[in-house]
């Protein structure tokens, strides 16, 4: 397989996190692709133009981490990152909608300010995301100190885990944990995984 | 169960739909909800302040159109929507994405040339998400006779999108190089569950 990344990107590192976790990274050749470049050929891979795209050994090309992460989690035997049925598997899948909303409102505030002319730039946009980020980690907080994201590793948590990274790459000032114990707890202790230290991204 | 539902959210579309060609549309209450009106109750359901946000039997509340698509999926007796691992699953949840980063580009040049301030509004932006869109319809122009198959979230997604680019973006006229894409949707666009949800206004 193939898989088109950017060493920056949150939902590529999201792949990647899950490929370690599953043991199929040995499997994956990574092309590095910088989406912003004009001259980038993402599009012959991914007519969205956007990372992560997976290209399998069939020749299907599979763009957005979930479906990616959905295939990847066929491949291997052991235990499943999303279960494939029963209340877990909407837990799950809810945990990681949650946790793909942070990062697609915090990829949005970092697009309003690198992609475009300083003078069209928005607040009323980078405040709305930057809302959403908020009430979500509000929520992720409470599940935290219910113990609701203890036990085995899972796509939720991964996406998490990813997520809160981001935070700390693009917008440590903000300070997520302040007010935020649980949820700064748990993640003290999840991107000690070996997965997580593999994939920090470049500062 | 309860939907928090727009009239003109694409994505809240794809759960209708979904619902109706389920027989499960009966069993829906509807919650209209304007997440642009800043006393909304909605972050309540959804922090991410997004809609469809759906209240399941069990109090659980599931958001993203593919997971909660994929659960109303779950609760019905029939041929799945979502099939199982496998071929079929991957070619589905590859054109669901597809279909998904049409809307998400379209969305995001809706609210560039009508939300955002006049002052503020940028053409690249615009070219950039136009760009994404027509490569992405070319694709499916490619492989259009592939959309015949039995139903899945696949082509669920594919008709919402063109369907709201019909709605927004009519001046396009995305069909006029995309003759078998076309021919399809016109087909498509006739089942019961699309002519009932087609996207209006809120009155
Ligand atoms: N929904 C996609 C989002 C992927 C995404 O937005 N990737 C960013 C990099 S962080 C990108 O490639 N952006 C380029 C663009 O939007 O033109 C996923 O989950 O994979
Ligand atoms: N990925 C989500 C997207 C949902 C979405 O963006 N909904 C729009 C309406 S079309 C919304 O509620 N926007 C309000 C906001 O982002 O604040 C899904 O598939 O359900």
């Amino acid at each position: 397989m193939k898989l088109r990344y950017s060493p920056t990107s949150p939902y590529v590192r999201k792949v990647a996190v899950a490929a370690l976790e599953t043991g199929l990274d040995g499997r994956i050749e990574r092309i590095e692709t910088d989406v912003w470049n004009p001259e980038t050929d993402i599009a012959e891979d991914n007519p969205l133009g956007k990372v992560p795209a997976l290209v399998t050994d069939e020749g299907m090309v599979l763009c957005d981490s979930p479906t990616i992460c959905d295939y990847l989690d066929s491949l291997h035997d052991g235990p499943r990152l999303v279960p494939a049925e029963g209340p877990g598997r909407w837990q799950v899948l809810n945990l990681h909608a949650l946790a793909n909303g942070i990062m697609d409102a915090a990829v949005a505030r970092v697009v309003e300010v690198r992609a475009r002319p300083e003078d069209k730039r928005f607040d009323g946009w980078l405040q709305r995301q930057t809302l959403k980020i908020g009430r979500a980690l509000d929520a992720l907080e409470s599940r935290a100190a219910a113990g609701g994201l203890d036990g085995p590793v899972t796509l939720g948590t991964i996406t998490l885990g990813c997520a809160l990274g981001y935070l700390d790459l693009r917008f440590s000032e903000d300070a997520w944990r302040d007010g935020r114990p649980a949820l700064a707890a748990w993640y003290e202790a999840f991107s000690q995984r070996p997965s997580m230290q593999a994939t920090v991204p470049p500062g | 169960m309860k939907l928090r539902f727009s009239t003109t959210s694409p994505y809240v579309r794809k759960v209708s739909v979904t619902a109706i060609e389920l027989g499960l549309d009966g069993r829906i209450e509807r919650v209209a909800t304007n997440t642009m009106d800043p006393k909304s109750d909605h972050g309540a359901d959804n922090p991410l302040g997004k809609v469809p946000a759906l209240i399941t039997d069990d109090g659980e509340r599931l958001y993203d159109s593919p997971v909660i698509c994929e659960y109303l999926d779950s609760l019905a007796e029939g041929p799945k929507l979502f099939p199982p691992a496998g071929a079929e699953r991957w070619r589905a949840l590859r054109r669901q994405a597809l279909a998904d980063g049409i809307l998400d580009a379209a969305i995001l040049r809706m609210l560039e040339t009508r939300r955002r301030p006049e002052a503020l509004r940028w053409d690249g932006w615009v070219r950039l998400q136009s760009g994404k869109i027509a490569k992405a319809l070319d694709q499916l122009e490619r492989e259009a006779d592939g959309l015949d198959g039995p139903l899945t979230i696949g082509e669920i997604a594919v008709g919402c999108a063109l369907g709201y680019l019909d709605f927004r973006f009519a001046e396009d006229g995305w069909r006029a190089t995309r003759p078998q894409l076309a021919a399809w949707y016109d087909g498509f666009a006739k089942r019961p569950s699309m002519q009932q949800t087609v996207p209006r206004e809120p009155a």
